[in-house]
């Protein structure tokens, strides 16, 4: 018999692809000897316009930053301006920026679930999690004006306070959805094709996740517990209660296990924000904002996302724009060299469920 | 109708009720506006029921939406995602930043204006449209097949120099396939 | 006697004393910043991770100086122990600008370099990668050094849409086609 090698291009247009990317697979048969990423097709210079924006108008531009998930750059941001600047935050505008950080998770973790069990042709459970994800967004709607992009994030606060009897609604929403999500798991954890396509496939090893840059629910995946919420806490995390899920192999089954875990420790947590929601000011206003600048300096603010660690290295010169503003995205360590290693030996069919259960979003790659 | 002589023909109103009626629509997400098409397509807004569905395929795909910025990168595989594309094709362009840039207007790496490059019957405006906005554009996309407006591909094929020359000026050292249709 | 050191002093007292004449800097909680020579930063990085725990990479990042003809790079690293995010620094001449290859250390060192090396233009000797990362067939400038014009290519490139000039005041248009008036109060946050 004759070996023979295939060259498959994944990408760009293509269902199973999280975003607009290509991988270039060689096959033996259908089994992976080697994959290479190809990224670039969504680059639209951010951080170029951002140069060329001021402080506050770049904060338009932030949100845009990852699709899926638009509020932890906003966060990281605005953390990183409030260091170089030592502007506090009111401790109603840490709690509310914490509320919307977590619906921000919740409604990304319902993302996941499709993503995740359409890559695996469990379809049903993606058409009942995007249809009760526009009950979040509805939140958010009504919260900050936009369903996808907010703005809501200033640095200094937020940018306005919760309307009037937005609590109940957020708790009913809640109580809803946590309801809902056990039926995706009856769905998702107990069918057998999920079972066999998740367990053994796309393993991390443990000695090397941390070599290799992985952050988040990925890293939790192969049993070590790191989260930016516990290690360094920044608005109103400390003062939560809740868990990091923490489940060992490594491979897609555990990752899985690790959000089935946390999107109900989000749950928990909006539920003790609106309970101990203090009362006050909600945002430090800055003097005039379109005259405002930020005093010379560097900081390294990041947040933790639904997909891992997302920071922002802001540099500053003193003048009303930034001088330089890099992103860190978790998708940046993940979707190169991580997917890069461990596709080898996979089979190609798994490549758009383990992208899945990684978390790769281009956007963030090459902003 | 009969006696009207601007009417359609009978075989073009058939033709084009057919069309209206069942959109697949290629499942490309070039760019954010993707994130809410899996709201457009799913239960709450639910797109199907207007005949618009997801295809695969270009080959077997109606309808092409460009959903927001494109960079120049993207824009090569567009063009040749849109040639594979057969008759009848129809293209959607969604999101601000496919109109006038939107809020990339200064930046290097995306297109500023649509039409110059690929023919485009219907534009969303918004950042981003809602799934309602977006089913509005369907409508006025069946709005124009019907009434035999959607005529983007035939203005296509018979002005290919013209857009073929746009594309060059951006798209320098990427070879762009002749046709002679 | 009695004086109690905080982390982050320990750990620039703890670099001081491994390398002459490194100037450390603890600019606030959980951030140490470490001014390096060139030369310095493989051997730091080496240092912090194999002997003070620092064990995970988080970013790489490229700063233009253009007033003083410098590019700055920027490697922050993070350790699971101390929490710390140490930054070390370095500067190098915007002419011909080359920086040592360091992925070897962490190999996710090699995205940014890629990254780099298409957007400053650093080139980092001896380091294998493809060229090319995010942009294709370009020809210009490297497109994040400031002196790179992104408002002038955009005008030598791309088409405009009429009507989309800068800072143009519309509401006057907009209140006559849906004939409005413009209130007395808003007139006075005109453009002109």
């Amino acid at each position: 018999m004759r070996e023979k090698s295939t060259t498959l291009y994944l990408g760009p247009q293509h269902p199973g692809i999280t975003g607009n990317m290509m991988v270039k697979l060689q096959l033996e048969g259908d089994t992976i000897v080697k994959a290479t990423t190809h990224v670039g097709y969504l680059h639209r210079a951010f951080e170029k316009l951002i140069e060329r924006r001021n402080w506050m108008q770049s904060t338009t531009i932030l949100c845009r930053f990852c699709v899926p998930e638009p509020d932890p750059p906003e966060a990281a941001f605005a953390l990183a301006v409030e260091q170089i600047e030592g502007r506090e935050v009111p401790e109603r505008g840490k709690y509310l920026r914490s509320l919307v950080l977590e619906l921000a998770r919740i409604q990304s973790f319902m993302l996941w679930y499709a993503g995740q069990n359409g890559s695996a042709g469990l379809y049903t459970v993606g058409q009942w999690s995007v249809g009760d994800r526009n009950y979040v967004l509805d939140l958010f709607e009504e919260l900050t004006g936009g369903r996808i992009y907010h703005m809501y994030i200033w640095p200094g606060g937020v940018r306005r306070d919760i309307p009037e009897g937005f609590e109940d609604k957020v708790l009913h929403t809640m109580d809803y959805i946590e309801k809902r999500i056990d039926d995706y798991d009856r769905m998702m954890f107990d069918s057998a094709i999920f079972q066999k396509r998740a367990q053994g496939v796309g393993i991390i090893s443990k000695e090397k996740a941390m070599e290799w840059g992985v952050v988040g629910a990925p890293l939790r995946g192969c049993g070590i517990g790191h989260d930016v919420r516990k290690d360094n806490p920044y608005d109103a995390y400390d003062k939560l209660d809740f868990q990091m899920g923490i489940f060992d192999g490594g491979d897609v089954w555990a990752r899985a296990k690790v959000r089935q875990f946390e999107i109900r420790q989000s749950i928990s947590m909006v539920r003790q924000i609106i309970q101990n929601l203090p009362k006050g000011d909600y945002l430090n206003k800055m003097p005039n904002p379109m005259k405002w600048t930020i005093p010379a300096g560097s900081a390294y603010g990041k947040v933790e996302s639904v997909r891992g660690e997302f920071g922002f290295h802001v540099v500053s010169d003193g003048s009303d724009k930034p001088r330089r503003v890099h992103a860190r995205g978790p998708a940046y360590a993940h979707g190169i060299s991580l997917l890069e290693d461990i596709l080898v030996g996979e089979n190609l069919a798994d490549v758009s469920f383990i992208m899945n259960s990684l978390g790769v979003c281009p956007p963030e790659i090459e902003r | 109708m009969y006696n009207d002589k601007n009417a359609q023909t009978i075989v073009d109103y058939i033709q084009n009720f057919t069309r209206k009626n069942s959109l697949f629509m290629l499942a490309y997400g070039t760019g954010c506006g993707a994130i809410e098409l899996p709201a457009t397509l799913t239960s709450r807004y639910d797109a199907e029921r207007l005949g618009v569905r997801g295809a695969a395929t270009p080959r077997q795909a109606d309808l092409l939406l460009i959903t927001g910025y494109l960079s120049t990168k993207t824009l090569k595989r567009v063009i040749r995602v849109y040639e594979q594309m057969q008759d009848p094709k129809y293209v959607i362009g969604f999101g601000s930043c496919t109109i006038n840039g939107g809020m990339y207007w200064d930046s290097y790496n995306t297109i500023k204006l649509l039409d110059k490059y690929i023919p485009v019957d219907v534009y969303i405006n918004g950042c981003m449209p809602r799934p309602e906005s977006v089913i509005s554009g369907f409508q006025e996309l069946k709005r124009l097949i019907a009434a035999g407006k959607a005529d983007g591909a035939k203005k296509y094929k018979e002005n290919l120099e013209w857009y073929r020359e746009n594309q060059k000026k951006v798209l320098k050292n990427w070879p762009l396939v002749e046709y002679n249709w | 006697m009695g004086t109690t050191y905080s982390k982050e002093e320990i750990l620039a007292q703890q670099l001081q004393t491994a390398f002459e004449h490194l100037i450390t800097e603890v600019v606030r909680k959980d951030t140490v910043f470490a001014f390096a020579t060139k030369e310095q930063v493989s051997s730091i990085l080496l240092y912090a991770k194999e002997k003070l725990g620092y064990i995970s990479f988080v970013h790489l990042s490229c700063v233009d100086w253009l007033e003083s003809g410098e590019f700055e790079l920027v490697y922050i690293i993070w350790s699971p122990e101390t929490k710390i995010n140490l930054f070390v620094k370095t500067r190098l001449d915007r002419e011909n600008p080359s920086m040592e290859n360091t992925d070897m250390i962490w190999r996710q060192i090699n995205t940014y370099q890629r990254e780099i090396r298409e957007m400053f233009g650093v080139e980092f000797p001896g380091f294998v990668g493809e060229k090319e990362f995010i942009l294709e067939d370009w020809e210009d400038a490297p497109p994040m050094r400031r002196d790179f014009d992104t408002l002038e290519y955009v005008n030598d490139t791309f088409f405009e849409r009429e009507g989309r000039e800068d800072k143009q005041d519309v509401r006057e248009r907009i209140a006559k086609r849906s004939g409005e008036e413009i209130p007395d109060f808003a007139k006075k946050y005109s453009r002109e």
